[in-house]
């Protein structure tokens, strides 16, 4: 298999004797909307988990743009343009919503300590610039007028948007969501899915694991099938939805 | 006069090297969430170093100890800094860069590395004179200026008030720049600062270290004041004093730092240590001492659990106008709601 922004081959680990992910394999294209669903226990946390470095490669091979990133700790998979978000919101919460959002911009010259205790200029030249589009993109996600809270004050939904919103500031190549509808109201539903489409039009590649079927059926042009901790198909949702081991999956059958 | 004008000086010295101390726990702590119980014995370290490279070569004495180097003041201090810095490296390296734990590991583990220091140094006499301590640590460059004690003590006030200052503007600095939000957000929660790309295993180590900077600065200047140390001075249990005054000053605030500082360690500790004792109970005050910093950690976490002087909140720059934002409902009607 070749081509794909992210290449999975034969991805296996087990926890103790529990085998999480047993042979998972897919690709997924550059600019779409993937979908990674599956029953609860498929597997797929385990896989964005994985993907993300959050936990130790024991067998299969991750390939990213071309590169094998199998094994690298979390934040060097980070810095190459992989950036996760997590089921339940995880935000800073003892750090206003802006300062939440000035944290994931790459390449901050910022970080350095000599920067910080002799030129401190440096980074405030570059906030003001990621000032300007964390502003921007709060705005753009309705966060505006939180931008000064701080962010373990926000509802639910307010840090979802966040979530999604921070990742962004992140600058992604590819962008792994974690049920990023979980927990969320039919209103919001709709606006997330926006939100994502313009993410895709603005050419980041994502992939969802979502149980909200509809919505992948609307957003996702490339849909994995997860059962048992492997992959059961790969295609488009209308074709999947006759797929006969995908209903056993989802619906159980008499024989299983 | 001159008797409070020589008390008044000695507790501004210690106010100053235990606020050195805790602005270091609270880089680590307050800023990072490192959790260090065995902060007090890089202090320890800063203090044996700087106390050995001040005295004379041991044999003509009845002390033990290691290289006994004859050096001038501020090297002293230096190396205090620099072995203290190496030895958090060491310890935060080993735990850290290691295994990764989890921050509440982390202090267990320091725990342990604080007994271990402790039993060792007592243990150990060829290194520091074991249980009875190093003394006789000559004042710092007195042997030029030949003060008399109390404008000695005016003099040497001076030297720590500049130290920290300096050290306060160095933490402030920090904390204010994209290095600092980087260790609040790790503070935070780290799993979530390494998926976007933040090193925590080194940005938790350069805090680990600036911190033990701190403490060995702290403790250089300690043993060059009071001229001695002993193990004794160095137990866990005064840890949780610089942790007291940090969480009842404020985390993350500098100013709350020295707030607790002032309150804990300077009117509690010492501004009682010169209190006539009460005939028939001689661990009286001790003992008080003691029981009135647990009261007001008590208080302040139960009314007041952010500290006196809370972390301050971020603000946004003003002068940015989103395009259309704060969006009035009425513009929403006429306007397609694409940014211009």
């Amino acid at each position: 298999m070749t081509g794909g922004i992210l290449v999975v081959e034969g991805l296996n680990h087990a926890f103790g004797g529990v085998k999480a992910v047993a042979g998972c394999t897919f690709s997924l294209d550059a600019g779409r909307v993937g979908a990674l669903i599956g029953p609860n226990g498929a597997g797929k946390s385990t896989v964005v988990n994985l993907l993300a470095g959050a936990l130790p490669l024991q067998r299969g091979r991750i390939v990213f743009e071309g590169g094998d990133i199998g094994g690298w700790p979390m934040y060097r998979i980070a810095r190459r343009g992989l950036i996760r978000t997590f089921q339940l919101s995880r935000e800073f919460g003892g750090l206003s919503v802006l300062e939440n959002m000035l944290v994931p911009p790459p390449h901050q010259q910022g970080e350095d300590l000599l920067n910080a205790l002799f030129r401190p200029s440096v980074g405030r030249c570059e906030d003001r610039r990621h000032v300007s589009k964390a502003l921007e993109v709060l705005n753009t996600f309705g966060l505006y007028n939180l931008r000064d809270q701080y962010a373990r004050n926000l509802s639910g939904g307010e840090k979802r948007l966040l979530e999604l919103a921070r990742a962004v500031m992140a600058e992604p190549k590819l962008l792994v969501l974690d049920e990023p509808m979980a927990g969320v109201n039919p209103a919001l539903v709709e606006r997330l899915c926006e939100h994502i489409l313009r993410l895709r039009e603005a050419g980041i590649t994502l992939l969802l694991v979502e149980h909200n079927l509809r919505v992948v059926d609307q957003i996702c042009d490339q849909v994995i099938v997860m059962a048992y901790g492997r992959t059961l198909a790969v295609g488009q949702m209308a074709e999947l939805r006759a797929h006969p081991e995908v209903i056993r999956a989802y619906l159980g059958s008499a024989e299983a | 006069m001159n008797d409070i004008v020589y008390y008044m000086a000695t507790l501004a010295v210690l106010f100053c090297i235990y606020n050195i101390l805790t602005l270091g726990l609270n880089i680590q702590f307050g800023y990072t969430g490192i959790l260090d119980f065995a902060y007090i014995t890089f202090l320890a370290a800063g203090a044996y170093f700087a106390g050995v490279s001040a005295l004379p070569r041991a044999g003509g004495t009845d002390q033990e100890y290691i290289l006994g180097l004859s050096w001038p003041f501020p090297l002293t201090l230096a190396l205090g800094a620099v072995v203290a810095g190496l030895l958090g490296v060491a310890v935060g390296g080993t735990i850290l860069s290691r295994w990764n734990l989890r921050s509440d590991y982390l202090g267990i583990v320091t725990v342990a590395f604080g007994t271990i220091c402790y039993d060792l140094v007592g243990n150990l006499t060829p290194l520091f004179n074991g249980w009875f301590g190093l003394r006789g640590i000559p004042q710092p460059l007195n042997r030029l200026l030949n003060l008399n004690p109390n404008t000695y003590t005016l003099f040497f006030l001076g030297v720590c008030v500049v130290i920290m200052l300096v050290l306060w503007l160095v933490a402030n600095r920090i904390y204010h720049s994209p290095l600092g939000r980087t260790m609040r957000a790790i503070r935070e929660d780290v799993d979530v600062a390494a998926t976007f790309g933040k090193d925590t295993v080194k940005v938790r180590m350069l805090a680990m270290c600036i911190g033990c900077v701190y403490a060995g600065i702290a403790g250089g200047l300690l043993i060059e004041f009071i001229g001695g140390i002993a193990p004794d001075s160095w137990t866990t249990a005064e840890t949780f004093i610089v942790w007291a005054a940090m969480i009842i000053g404020g985390q993350g605030n500098n100013l709350g730092a020295a707030v607790g500082t002032l309150l804990v360690t300077v009117v509690f500790i010492e501004g009682t240590r010169f209190l006539p004792p009460v005939p028939g109970h001689p661990l009286l005050i001790a003992a008080a001492r003691n029981i009135a910093i647990g009261v007001l950690l008590i208080v302040t976490l139960r009314f007041h659990p952010q500290g006196l002087v809370p972390e301050r909140r971020a603000r946004a720059p003003r002068g940015w106008q989103a395009p259309g934002a704060p969006m009035p409902a009425s513009s929403l009607s006429n306007n397609p709601g694409v940014g211009r």
